[in-house]
């Protein structure tokens, strides 16, 4: 079984796309992550997390290539079209999964928004320890009892990391492929796999 | 354009189906952005550098600053648009000719164009390389669409309301100004190709002040998406105009507030080339107008998305 954590970045999404790719080093390293993860992935994630997480599965399939667009000539497109398709927006948070031989997990969550002074939610002296007990945690499979209220104070998205708690084998395999906290959020793209 | 973002690739793509590929000599343009046209200006009595950049020199560090400050195409003239002093075909070819062969030589990437009206003149600038014959009195030579035919090169089809070269009009009327300006251009446009200009190389112009008073210049302004939808690209040529001074009470050096405000709004409309001064901040205004009109995404984004 296999499990990949990738950040909740909306810079992420198609419809937010810009000329020039902000955050294209962690959009690497989750694509690599979420192409290792088998076909029947069950998403961990809250609303928000689940439009990154289905994005992301999305790009497994043909992406389209530059070439095959540059040829394409159609009539006027819609506004819709031009701003990108938008998916649905899921309104529950998916229940806590059971484990099943050969399936996968793609779990959205992030550490603090509230690192330093440039961080969206500006700075909580807490937010640095916070992350490095959960980067320790991340590592090491031990997910049961991250501080939830605090989590929220500081701005961290853990509610669907937490629920690998009982996901995850003790000591399982676990490979850190992103570590970084490139606009004072901090991020990890991490693989497990038991 | 820079693109590094895999996502951009499917939003781009989408604007470029609301365009045909535009081929301005030997470069084609499949993005569907914008370009900004710098003027450049051989010639003593311009209106509004007044021969600023008539001598080699200074024309040549024109084209050095405009290229740096983001123009896509060069528009080289080597006669005033209006009334002024005789210039016969040898003295225009020798103001501009040699001139394009150096642009050339130095800028391979840069779209050359050269504003005239005379064949002849557009087939000595062809053979220095330039990629765009901008044919501002609207057709006058008859012959001139057959010349860039035989060079591959780009056309633009402006309406100059039947005046001849370098006449201002007068008392001139229309019963609608924007149709006349399609019926006119759309119809040189025909006759382009019908002479072997590429289809993808043909471009519109309603030639804003070109046998045209302030309120028909104003109204063209309005309606240009009018001229959008023939489906040509559109060029305008907007900049520092007496339309925006009569609307302003501004002399020639004092208007470029109100070119912005006019260039915003064809932008805004899918103008498609812009023929300007002022390159720099028409190169962030047509930009941004393209971004509002949701052709163009943001060139970088983080900001509430991290």
């Amino acid at each position: 079984m296999r499990a990949v954590l990738v950040p909740g970045v909306l810079a992420l999404l198609p419809e937010y796309a810009g000329l020039e790719d902000p955050v294209a080093e962690l959009r690497a390293a989750c694509l690599d992550a979420v192409g290792w993860l088998g076909a029947d992935v069950t998403v961990l994630a809250g609303p928000q997390g689940r439009k990154v997480a289905e994005s992301l599965l999305g790009s497994r399939q043909a992406r389209p290539t530059a070439e095959s667009l540059l040829g394409s000539r159609q009539a006027r497109p819609t506004a819709e079209s031009l701003l990108g398709s938008r998916q649905a927006r899921p309104t529950e948070v998916e229940a806590r999964p059971t484990r099943v031989d050969g399936a996968s997990y793609l779990v959205v969550g992030n550490g603090s928004a509230r690192r330093r002074d440039t961080s969206p939610g500006y700075v909580d002296e807490r937010a640095i320890p916070f992350d490095a007990d959960l980067g320790t945690r991340l590592r090491t499979g031990e997910l049961s009892g991250i501080d939830a209220s605090l989590a929220r104070e500081l701005w961290a998205d853990t509610e669907a990391i937490a629920r690998l708690d009982g996901v995850l084998p003790p000591g399982c395999a676990c490979t850190v492929n992103y570590e970084d906290d490139p606009y004072g959020v901090q991020y990890w793209v991490v693989r497990w796999e038991w | 354009m820079n693109l590094t973002n895999p996502d951009c690739v499917a939003t781009i793509a989408n604007v470029q189906s609301m365009w045909q590929p535009l081929k301005l000599g030997h470069r084609t343009y499949t993005d569907g952005l914008p370009l900004v046209m710098a003027i450049v200006n051989r010639t003593p009595d311009s209106f509004f550098d007044q021969g600023a950049t008539y001598a080699e020199d200074k024309a040549w560090q024109r084209v050095r600053a405009v290229v740096e400050e983001g123009a896509d195409i060069v528009d080289i003239g080597g006669v005033r648009a209006g009334y002024g002093p005789e210039v016969d075909a040898a003295e225009e070819i020798e103001r501009v000719a040699g001139f394009v062969g150096r642009v050339r030589a130095a800028y391979p990437d840069l779209v050359i164009s050269v504003d005239t009206w005379r064949a002849e003149v557009a087939r000595a600038v062809l053979e220095q390389g330039a990629d765009v014959i901008n044919d501002a009195w609207g057709g006058h030579d008859p012959d001139l669409v057959a010349v860039a035919a035989e060079y591959d090169a780009a056309v633009i089809c402006t309406h100059a309301g039947g005046l001849s070269p370098r006449t201002d009009p007068f008392r001139q009327e229309y019963d609608d100004v924007v149709a006349a300006c399609i019926e006119t251009t759309v119809g040189l446009a025909e006759r382009a190709v019908a002479a072997g200009v590429d289809p993808h190389s043909v471009v519109i112009d309603p030639a804003h002040d070109f046998a045209k008073n302030t309120f028909h210049s104003l109204e063209l302004t309005r309606r240009i998406g009018e001229m959008v939808d023939t489906g040509y690209p559109v060029l305008v040529s907007v900049s520092n105009k007496d339309f925006v001074g009569e609307t302003l009470g501004l002399p020639a050096g004092e208007r470029m507030h109100g070119t912005y405000a006019a260039t915003a709004i064809t932008a805004m409309a899918g103008a498609r080339i812009h023929r300007v001064h002022q390159v720099r901040e028409t190169r962030h205004l047509v930009d941004m107008a393209w971004s509002i009109a949701g052709r163009r995404p943001p060139l970088r984004a983080i900001r509430g998305l991290a």
